[in-house]
């Protein structure tokens, strides 16, 4: 199944679950969504549960909000994550705020979700990866799955969480086939839970979103051409975060390598490596690493796009610097 | 191989325990299932008994110390051992070699991290391996940072500390000349060195754990004199901790309310006036009073309930807590399962309960569990009174003196009866007026047709 066929999956069935399960956001309906998410809702849904709106970001979120808080479960699409920042302020000052400033009285069960990434020559206006932004900000649930089972799980374990969450999907995923277990089968996906999508002894690498699949393809180099094991991990979510497992994985390798798509300063690797120090110190064998996108706006330029993304090679080298001068 | 006796988890909200006593003294033959050591946790006092054979080879917590769940308390093992042992020990163990080694990893850390700055230069031109972020390193592939000090990572450097081995004398294998794990396990010798190194790996994260734990506290100090006169401080048990916490979180989330009403004991007094002859021991108006409780909860489940996180949980079981006053604090044990219970079981298990009590053998499971609670003041010739609600419990009732009132009968004359005040006292989250009066008013019927008590 594709990574796009287990959202529209997971959002059917949370749609047949729960009447107070609805969607809004720009050419989900009729055009059944930029990325073919949404396909057949409207068509079995109606109307009412499956909204078309104006383009006004702000104006989406801030209903999703209202209506989360008046105990509907909206599902906001924003068509991709670069829009998003039209809507912070519902965002930060109204959704990831809201339980807090009424002492929990009042939540906001809500998921926005948006693709994010780079590779299509979109330049900059639709092409950054931002979760970091989000991962700052207290009060919000960040996921950014990278196959197409934890794009269901992640995303029907979001509908059902009683706070806001931001649910970030990859525009190169969109396609990608991979097992997805029967419905029924799994059990509910918790948020702060890693995978380990491959053990290894010698280091560990942490990918985030498309990245996990990068750090995947680099450790099978690694082990190919560089006899290094390589453990790598993918978060799954950000907030909440799995610390644990990356820790005890740090402690048994001694080194570490984060890969991310967004940039490098403020990013996930450069919170993620803080933590690092912070808990495994003692542990580490090499200053932790990190792999990131370019410190620029994406260039349109298709050369110049591939140059400022993070690729399998710069994976294999940011890990051997941990090892030995190149 | 020795055996490390940790501190063991005597009840479910235990935290930490103090050791009162050691019933084996070090050098002493421990068996496996006799008693070993006193544990005092927040709810009781407790004998711990060994689960292995061997020489109590070394008392770790003394008397009077406070640790955390499974923290070592003593090591169990061949007496030989205990000398052999004896190096290692200042790592893993007693209060003053905690404290140097304390003090070691300070001073480490304090090292590394200056190393770790030095090395910064190389994080961000690893940063900057896919271009872009700004690239200002230049590693030196000196060994030295320049200032004489060695070039090695945190985890060789602790690995070097642990066994012994001295860095100045290595040549680091990583990059820009840095000495790393490998290079020491190296030089420790090899295979052996490795196994040795994991070993201490999980003894240190013992120890840092250790190291954060609080200190136990002087029993009693006295402060200064001001215009209050001279100061008796006095630290709490692990008991009067547990009450003050409980009650003032009680207080503070649970709107109490409370409802009184004057029972008629007549019936009762003349039914415990004949069952003098029959039963022993004899059940108390106490007893007769969780009876009756007992019969009115199982027709109020929520009177049998609480209030947590946002929702109502009803008990199947009704499991009375009895206020009982021991010395300095105050006990409540739990009469399980009053609800299938004959008066007679009742009082049994009442008297059963109080005694353990009195001579401090009541344990953890027998204090825990309740749904329901009564409180009874009325030996001490209390009329009637307020109390805490024991969280998360819908209500406690208390009981008053019984005593000879002026009661105006059917007839309208006014004659002495047998008296006594009993008060609701409910958690409105859960219990409303009507539900609190509802169940007090059937509390009541069943007391002055105590018959019903006897079923």
């Amino acid at each position: 199944m594709r990574y796009r066929e287990a959202l529209n999956q997971a959002l059917r069935e949370e749609l047949e679950a729960d009447d107070n399960v609805f969607i809004m956001g720009e050419d989900i309906g009729v055009f059944q969504g930029a990325f073919k998410v949404t396909e057949g809702l409207l068509e079995d849904f109606g109307e009412k549960r499956v909204r078309d709106t104006p383009i006004s970001e702000n104006t989406i979120v801030g209903a999703g909000v209202g209506a989360a808080m008046g105990g509907l479960r909206p599902i906001v699409e924003i068509m991709t994550i670069n829009f998003s920042l039209l809507a912070l302020d519902q965002i930060i000052n109204a959704a990831a705020s809201v339980r807090y400033m009424f002492g929990g009285q009042v939540g906001v069960p809500m998921v926005i979700r948006m693709p994010q990434g780079g590779g299509h020559q979109l330049g900059p206006t639709h092409s950054h990866c931002l979760e970091a932004l989000y991962l700052h900000i207290p009060g919000l649930l960040v996921a950014v799955p990278s196959t197409a089972a934890d794009a269901k799980g992640l995303l029907k374990t979001a509908i059902r969480d009683p706070n806001p969450v931001i649910f970030i999907e990859h525009e190169a995923l969109y396609g990608r086939k991979g097992e997805v277990p029967e419905n029924g089968d799994a059990e509910p996906m918790r948020f702060g839970e890693a995978a380990i999508r491959r053990e290894g002894e010698d280091v560990t690498i942490v990918g985030i979103s498309r990245q996990a699949l990068v750090a995947a393809d680099a450790a099978e180099t690694l082990a190919d051409e560089h006899e290094i094991e390589a453990e790598v991990i993918d978060p799954r979510t950000l907030r909440p975060l799995d610390l644990d497992t990356i820790i005890e994985s740090v402690k048994k390798t001694n080194r570490a390598v984060i890969v991310e798509e967004g940039w490098p300063h403020g990013g996930v690797g450069a919170n993620l490596a803080a933590l690092i120090q912070e808990q495994a110190f003692d542990h580490l064998d090499a200053p932790v690493g990190r792999v990131t996108g370019a410190d620029t706006p994406m260039p349109y330029s298709k050369p110049l796009e591939q140059a400022a993304m993070p690729h399998s090679e710069h994976v294999v080298k940011a890990v051997l610097s941990t090892f030995r001068d190149l | 191989m020795a055996t490390d006796i940790t501190m063991p988890r005597l009840s479910d909200s235990m935290e930490e325990g103090t050791v009162l006593k050691w019933l084996v003294e070090q050098g002493g033959e421990v068996k496996r299932g006799e008693a070993l050591v006193e544990i005092e946790t927040d709810k009781a006092n407790m004998t711990y008994e060994a689960d292995t054979d061997g020489t109590l080879i070394e008392v770790i917590a003394g008397e009077g110390d406070t640790l955390s769940i499974g923290e070592v308390i003593a090591r169990v093992g061949d007496p030989s051992e205990a000398s052999q042992d004896g190096g290692g020990e200042s790592g893993d163990g007693s209060a003053e070699a905690g404290g140097g080694g304390n003090e070691t990893a300070t001073e480490e850390s304090e090292e590394e991290r200056s190393v770790a700055t030095a090395d910064e230069d190389r994080g961000g031109e690893v940063a900057s391996a896919n271009g872009g972020a700004p690239a200002g390193g230049d590693a030196s592939p000196d060994s030295s940072d320049g200032n004489g000090r060695v070039k090695a990572s945190p985890v060789a450097r602790r690995i070097a500390g642990e066994q012994g081995v001295d860095l100045s004398a290595l040549e680091g294998s990583g990059p820009g000349g840095r000495i790393v794990k490998a290079d020491v396990l190296a030089a420790a010798g090899g295979d052996e060195g490795e196994a040795t190194a994991t070993g201490t790996v999980e003894e240190a994260g013992g120890d840092e754990q250790k190291g954060s734990m609080p200190e136990p506290q002087e029993a009693v100090a006295k402060g200064e004199a001001g215009p209050k006169g001279e100061v008796h401080v006095q630290e709490l048990t692990r008991l009067q901790q547990t009450v003050s916490r409980r009650m003032a979180e009680s207080k503070a989330t649970a709107p109490d309310f409370t409802l009184e009403v004057e029972v008629d004991m007549a019936a009762c007094v003349e039914l415990r006036g004949r069952l003098k002859e029959l039963a022993d021991p004899v059940p108390s108006f106490n007893d007769m009073i969780v009876k009756a409780c007992a019969l009115a909860l199982r027709e109020h489940p929520r009177v049998n309930g609480a209030y947590r996180d946002g929702r109502f949980e009803l008990y199947e079981k009704i499991n009375i807590g009895v206020a009982v006053a021991a010395k300095d604090t105050l006990v409540v044990p739990t009469l399980f399962d009053v609800g299938s219970k004959s008066l007679g079981e009742i009082a049994r298990a009442a008297h059963a309960a109080i005694d353990k009590v009195r001579d401090g053998t009541i344990t953890p499971p027998e204090l825990s569990g309740g749904t329901f609670t009564v409180s009874n003041l009325g030996m001490y010739g209390i009329d009637r009174f307020s109390a805490v609600i024991n969280p998360p419990q819908a209500a406690i009732l208390t009981v008053g003196a019984l005593k000879k009132k002026p009661f105006v009968d059917d007839s309208g004359r006014v004659v002495a009866r047998d008296m006594a005040t009993l008060s609701l006292v409910s958690d409105h989250r859960i219990l409303y007026g009507a539900d609190g009066a509802q169940f007090l008013a059937r509390v009541r019927e069943a007391l002055e047709q105590p018959l019903s008590l006897a079923l």
